[in-house]
């Protein structure tokens, strides 16, 4: 079975939380739970390992954060992606792209890889 | 609220280090996140003991976790695991202006293996001075068993405190750094005063190393205690 790498996974978390709030403000377990299941079940992150890129992201101003209270009448966290975040997704989606057309052509397509290696969950 | 959730958190609060407000603030996202986590395994049928273990588990070990939320690079960081960052870094692996650990990299580095302007260490590789078992310094001055560097140029083979090897490329007239560069003030210390001043500099250099030391091993083992104050099993 393959596993995806740290190495592999490492600089791209940002972009993935990045895109999953460009549909709208969210919190760190809601976020998780988009990416899971976007993801397919292929990328299992460690849930707690969340936080900290949140952190981050909210540090260089790429996210904007306000406690409000929910509906169980806690007090929750809500990230929402403001300009310079969104620049910053967009530029990151562009490289994404350019890498992704490059690895297919050089490395060729998953399709012509034998025999099919099967995805299991990376751990962040 | 669980007990177990609840010793989870203390003890991830107790890697983070951080102030008391942004560790409350970190606390009450970590539970909510735990609590929704619960609801929704419960609501997949599992009992709720079971959900809270397996919660816990799906969030990562409360080191990994606390470590990884402390500040990028704080003014102290001392870990028992890992690598310490910080502008006094102490681990099993630093980096920092001050590092110390099993492998330390900084300005200053106290290591097994330390790599810096100012080295000492079992491999230690410095700018400047180097001190160690196998001691690299090719700018400045290295002591040690094994010592490399431009010290055995003119600095400590005069002195005659190098115990080593004189590499044929910090021999004067093949050293790429020999001649009229910005180095050629190490030549004062070819002369008897020089020598003089060498041996003394190196030995105030000798000094440093035991208080660093014993400064670091005391900021290490408060760290230990108050981890073992909170929960004795964490300290292995």
């Amino acid at each position: 079975m393959t596993r995806l790498s740290k190495q592999t996974l490492d600089g791209n978390v940002e972009t993935l939380i990045l895109a999953i709030l460009e549909a709208g403000p969210s919190y760190g377990y809601a976020i998780v739970k988009e990416l899971n299941q976007r993801a397919d079940g292929i990328l299992q992150l460690g849930e707690g390992t969340i936080y900290p890129v949140l952190y981050r992201l909210e540090d260089k101003k790429l996210l904007a954060a306000k406690w409000r209270l929910a509906e169980n009448g806690r007090q929750r966290k809500y990230y929402r992606l403001i300009s310079k975040g969104r620049k910053a997704l967009a530029a990151n989606r562009r490289q994404w792209q350019i890498l992704s057309t490059v690895m297919r052509k050089v490395v060729g397509s998953a399709e012509k890889l034998s025999p099919q290696p099967k995805l299991k969950g990376a751990m962040l | 609220m669980s007990r177990a959730l609840q010793k989870y958190l203390d003890q991830v609060i107790l890697y983070t280090n951080r102030k008391e407000e942004d560790a409350a603030k970190i606390r009450v996202e970590l539970e909510d996140h735990l609590r929704q986590k619960i609801t929704d395994l419960q609501t997949q049928g599992l009992p709720r003991e079971d959900a809270i273990f397996q919660a816990i588990e799906d969030h990562g070990t409360a080191r990994t976790v606390g470590y990884s939320l402390r500040k990028g690079f704080a003014l102290l960081d001392v870990r028992t695991q890992g690598t310490a960052r910080g502008f006094i870094a102490i681990g099993p692996r630093a980096i920092g202006i001050i590092a110390f650990g099993n492998v330390a990299v900084g300005l200053f580095a106290f290591g097994n293996f330390a790599f810096g302007t100012l080295a000492f260490g079992a491999l230690a590789i410095a700018g400047l001075l180097s001190l160690g078992g196998i001691s690299l310094a090719p700018l400045g001055a290295a002591v040690g068993l094994a010592a490399v560097g431009r010290g055995a140029y003119g600095m400590i083979a005069c002195g005659g405190l190098a115990v080593g090897l004189r590499v044929p490329w910090a021999i004067d007239g093949v050293s790429v750094l020999n001649g009229d560069n910005g180095l050629q003030f190490l030549q004062h210390f070819r002369t008897h005063e020089g020598t003089v001043a060498l041996i003394a500099i190196t030995l105030s250099f000798f000094l440093i190393f035991p208080i660093m030391n014993g400064i670091m091993c005391s900021l290490k083992r408060n760290e230990y205690l108050r981890i073992e104050k909170a929960d004795p099993k964490l300290v292995e």
